[in-house]
């Protein structure tokens, strides 16, 4: 059971959506439910020493679980599939943007800064295609993105936010370090950027 | 409406309308009148809300023109070009490169902890593939020298299909398998003994398929021994049949066997 279960997690990450718990129990523990837990903590394990991958819940309402790389990012050249990389680029700039404007931005301020970028939401871009499709629907639905309405706004506004595989993926350290880096200065530099991402 | 403006920070527009909904209300006389004035001030805190937002995300000053222009330096735009675009009127000039996005795809990696996606190299087995011919036909030279550790004879051209071919062989290996437990029956085998060809990882790795088909298909099983290593025996024909089911039935195994570890 776990070794099937190893495989089904393996292939549901491949889209990078979370995997939710009824789907684990209805497609592989099935008659087994009652050693749900224990499967899954061994799966975990066959993940972590064979993989070096490890499974979070980042829902734990809704049970849902995504697969992080437990490992170090490695130098090198990495086999990426389709526009990956690229994709990887552009959340990281996103993300930035985001926590260096206090975790959280309206989505006219977003699409204002992209502008700044060449990237428009209403024009297909030579790598990204629809870009509004790529951040407002995939990086929200991997839970890279959060997005929530602004109430009462006419037309609907709405907010961004890291979301929960953001957090778990990266930090607010690394982020503050990828924009001292891009910007020539030291982290310390944002007072208060810098002393919220060392408590983080 | 004004909202906007009553974002402002600068601006107390948003006290002002509070104040004068309250001296309004004393005038309040009907149950609509009150709810028109329970909604305003619904209204009212939630840009309330905002305003302290917005005063939280002031925190240091980050000037995101200046990182937007150190974005672009970084994926090698060329300032002193200017692109031929509709909409380089807004935007600062300069030619940014095709590969601008790689560049920033070279570096975003370093920052996440992403699991690399999972996809099978070659897809399901087909059974039949040209190139498993040639193998097969070596394989069978290997495993009669295994068994008999004499010159391999001359082999005659294969004419049965590939798909027969695999089932010779597993037949071949029970057979082996069972030979070896007639003359020994209380000495089960090693696995990697039965497996490991010394002087082939490929041919290694082929008996390990055949071995698969095999514990598949009921006819040997795999067990652990003292020690945790996996030992190997054929079933007897009576055996099996409701233990199987339910226990040996639906075990899966990941075998990893490199070839540094196979020297």
């Amino acid at each position: 059971q776990v070794s099937e279960l190893v495989q089904f997690l393996l292939v549901k990450d491949q889209k990078k959506i979370p995997i939710k718990r009824a789907d684990m129990l209805k497609n592989i523990i099935r008659e087994y439910r009652n050693a749900y837990s224990e499967i899954v903590k061994r799966a975990d394990r066959t993940l972590q020493e064979v993989f070096g991958l490890q499974l979070v819940e980042i829902d734990t309402k809704r049970h849902m679980y995504i697969l992080i790389n437990k490992l170090p990012h490695a130098e090198g050249q990495h086999l990426c599939r389709g526009k990956e990389k690229e994709k990887m680029g552009l959340l990281l700039v996103i993300l930035s943007f985001i926590f260096m404007k206090g975790n959280s931005v309206k989505d006219s301020a977003l699409w204002e800064f992209l502008h700044l970028l060449r990237v428009y939401p209403g024009k297909q871009h030579s790598v990204f295609g629809d870009v509004r499709k790529l951040v407002t629907e995939e990086f929200v639905r991997q839970k890279y993105l959060e997005t929530t309405p602004i109430p009462l706004t006419d037309p609907p506004e709405f907010k961004y936010q890291w979301g929960p595989r953001a957090e778990k993926e990266t930090s607010k350290k690394d982020v503050l370090n990828f924009v001292a880096k891009m910007q020539g200065k030291d982290p310390t530099f944002w007072a208060s950027q810098y002393s919220e991402a060392q408590a983080n | 409406e004004n909202r906007e403006a009553m974002l402002n920070s600068k601006s107390n527009r948003l006290t002002e309308a509070l104040e004068e909904a309250n001296r309004l209300f004393d005038g309040v006389c009907r149950a609509r009148e009150a709810a028109l004035d329970a909604q305003f001030l619904v209204i009212a805190s939630n840009i309330g809300k905002e305003k302290a937002n917005e005063l939280h995300s002031e925190m240091s000053a980050f000037d995101s023109t200046a990182f937007a222009e150190d974005l672009l330096t970084f994926m090698g735009i060329n300032r002193t070009e200017v692109e031929e675009t509709d909409d380089s009127e807004d935007v600062p000039g300069g030619f940014l490169p095709n590969d601008a996005w790689q560049t920033m795809g070279q570096e975003a990696p370093k920052y996440f902890r992403r699991a690399p996606t999972f996809h099978y190299m070659m897809g399901s087995f087909k059974s039949e593939l040209p190139v498993r011919k040639q193998r097969i036909e070596r394989q069978k030279k290997a495993s009669r020298g295994k068994a008999e550790r004499a010159m391999p004879a001359q082999l005659k051209k294969m004419e049965e299909s590939h798909q027969e071919a695999t089932e010779k062989e597993v037949e071949r290996i029970l057979r082996i398998l069972q030979t070896h437990f007639e003359n020994d029956p209380n000495t089960p085998i090693s696995f990697f003994d039965f497996v490991i060809d010394p002087n082939s990882f490929a041919r290694t790795v082929e008996n390990v398929f055949h071995v698969s088909f095999l514990t598949r298909d009921g006819l040997a099983k795999i067990k652990l021994d003292e020690d945790q290593l996996p030992i190997i025996e054929p079933i007897k024909p009576g055996e099996g049949g409701e233990e199987d089911s339910r226990a040996g039935a639906r075990n899966q195994v990941v075998i990893s066997l490199d070839q540094k570890e196979w020297k």
